[in-house]
């Protein structure tokens, strides 16, 4: 088996034995690593379009909107008809969770391509602020279909959500966009980055490429979604304004653009953060906004990008 | 022009190419034919359209009149990267590498006109994904071998010095496998043996890797040296074209580039 694959088999392995042993880990704890997970999986998606390929997406958070309310969609709605009043066996709670999850990456994948394809000629701050304007679209909406909680959310999904189950995406998640970023296909988004002209001048469709970074971060935007809804076993529409987007873009920044291994941390890092400040709670904000102004001045190539030193000539 | 019989050897054609910008005409009607095999200078003064008129090949800007055809097919219309995946191959007077890539990488993205295996097929990575990428390393490596850059293999391009940085750039044109190999200005910046250097590996490629070079240059010197025809722009008008040494007595030529050069020492003095 080749050494990536063998990773990611480890990783899913790891995950589902410490779900085994879940009950003896404290439920906080079990709580805030789920947390954690979701958001290596927002930051390592977005890390693709903002860090890789460059183009400065604001819209995460939409994308997740799509992936948390269509996989409640399913799992309120076809869950009891398909699993029956008991809830169904635990197998097939977990083919419809999986179903769930797929259907919500795919939508919204669907959305980043609708939103893709005008917004990526745009470039830099103008296309920071289109995708801005379109993630809150998507906020808009859902607070407004009634089918769908207008704006109160929805409520009353399953906790589907496990240990196992959000960690076995990250790993799904940082082995296809290291998979592909190594790849000789994955080069093009960085040469994209690096110079669209040249990217062009040797046969690249750079535009193709932006496309494509933007759907697939959507998807696994999506999935964090779905995770996230039958996690918190609630959603309404406020959870994914901009500033959840802007907290993602934060974790893609902090962590030195393009880093996988940097964006990881930073997601861990600024996870934590806020937790570990509930003791001083009344200074909670101040302090991580403080702890994150510092940190961007005192390594603004990304906290941990450890090339920075030698880099200098 | 020769007779037709010639035009099956003929690879690439601009039919009276005319650009504007507003009110300037930056090229006017230019005419020009490379036949296979050929490697074709293009000079002229600063502005004369040198770099407009390979602009205008590969796509960057489409001819306000006239028509430019690769191989027999027209490229009116086509997008840059479309160009590129038809056989042209080009460098820029301001090297555009990309500098956050390594070496090695700068090459291997130009490979991807040539891949064989989809993008989806690298996430289950067997069987033919692994053999396209080790081939496409491989082809890598042998030319980064070729043009003696393979020790700076995973440096950042950016961090290469100048004169390494215009060859890779080179390497990243040849890694498409083009027909044609557009030039513009290798040697701007580069001292009097770094030149010589420059026209040897010019020559090296032209014969190695069987191309059809238009060369757009500066130094009378590497044109003169290297070329077997030469083609005189200025003010965006073809206003010579012959072997060097017809170019070189050229009245039209000497006034317009000798010329200017005549000027520019007299003011020096």
């Amino acid at each position: 088996m080749p050494r990536p694959h063998l990773a990611l088999v480890l990783a899913i392995a790891a995950s589902i034995a410490v779900t085994l042993f879940s009950g003896s880990i404290d439920a906080y704890l079990l709580d805030v690593a789920m947390g954690v997970g979701i958001n290596i999986i927002l930051a390592v998606s977005l890390n693709l379009v903002n860090g890789h390929t460059g183009q400065f997406s604001l819209g995460h958070a939409g994308f997740m909107a799509v992936g948390a309310y269509l996989s409640s969609a399913v799992t309120l709605n076809l869950g009891p008809r398909l699993l029956g009043e008991d809830g169904g066996a635990a197998w097939s709670q977990g083919g419809l969770f999986a179903l769930a999850l797929v259907i919500g990456g795919l939508c919204a994948a669907f959305a980043g391509l609708l939103i893709g394809i005008p917004s990526l000629r745009l470039k830099g701050d103008y296309l920071a602020l289109v995708t801005l304007g379109f993630g809150e679209i998507i906020r808009v909406i859902f607070q407004n279909v009634e089918a769908l909680g207008g704006a109160l959310g929805l409520i009353g999904m399953p906790a589907y959500t496990t240990f196992a189950w959000t960690y076995g995406c990250v790993a799904l998640t940082i082995f296809t966009v290291g998979c592909l970023v190594n790849s000789t296909y994955g080069c093009g988004f960085r040469a994209t980055h690096d110079d669209e002209i040249a990217a062009e001048s040797v046969g690249l469709d750079t535009t193709r490429y932006k496309i494509v970074a933007f759907v697939i971060g959507a998807f696994f935007a999506g999935i964090a979604g779905g995770l996230f809804a039958h996690f918190k076993l609630t959603i309404d529409p406020r959870g994914f304004d901009f500033t959840r987007s802007i907290e993602i873009v934060v974790m893609v920044i902090l962590g030195g653009m393009g880093n996988t291994v940097g964006v990881i941390l930073a997601a861990i890092l600024l996870t934590i953060l806020p937790e570990a400040l509930r003791q001083v709670s009344e200074y909670r904000m101040i302090i991580y906004s403080l702890l994150l102004i510092s940190l961007m001045m005192l390594r603004p190539n990304g906290l941990f990008n450890f090339k920075f030193g030698s880099r200098r000539p | 022009m020769t007779a037709r019989t010639s035009s099956s050897g003929e690879l690439l054609r601009l039919n009276q190419v005319t650009l504007r910008f507003g009110g300037l005409t930056a090229v006017n009607a230019i005419d020009l034919s490379l036949h296979r095999g050929e490697l074709v200078g293009l000079i002229g003064p600063n502005g004369a359209g040198k770099t407009t008129v390979f602009n205008l090949i590969t796509g960057v800007y489409q001819p306000s009149e006239g028509f430019v055809s690769f191989a027999g097919r027209s490229l009116a219309g086509l997008r840059v990267n479309t160009i590129a995946g038809r056989g042209i191959g080009r460098t820029f007077q301001n090297i555009r590498l990309f500098g956050g890539l390594s070496v090695h990488d700068n090459v291997r993205v130009a490979c991807n006109l040539h891949r064989t295996a989809s993008p989806l097929q690298g996430l289950i990575r067997l069987g033919h994904f692994r053999r396209d990428e080790a081939a496409i390393r491989k082809r890598t490596d042998e030319l980064l071998e070729i043009f003696n850059l393979r020790r700076f293999r995973d440096a950042p391009a950016k961090s290469l010095p100048y004169g390494e940085q215009r060859r890779l750039e080179i390497v990243r044109a040849l890694a498409t496998q083009p027909q044609l190999l557009l030039l513009d200005e290798p040697a701007a910046g580069m001292n009097p043996s770094e030149k010589v250097d420059l026209v040897r590996l010019i020559q090296q490629i032209h014969q190695q890797f069987d191309l059809t070079i238009l060369l757009v240059e500066h130094s009378m010197k590497v044109v003169m040296g290297v070329c077997q025809r030469i083609i005189v722009l200025d003010y965006g008008i073809k206003i010579a074209e012959g072997t060097p040494a017809e170019v070189q007595k050229d009245p039209k030529v000497i006034e317009a580039y000798l010329g200017e050069d005549h000027g520019t020492s007299r003011a020096h003095h």
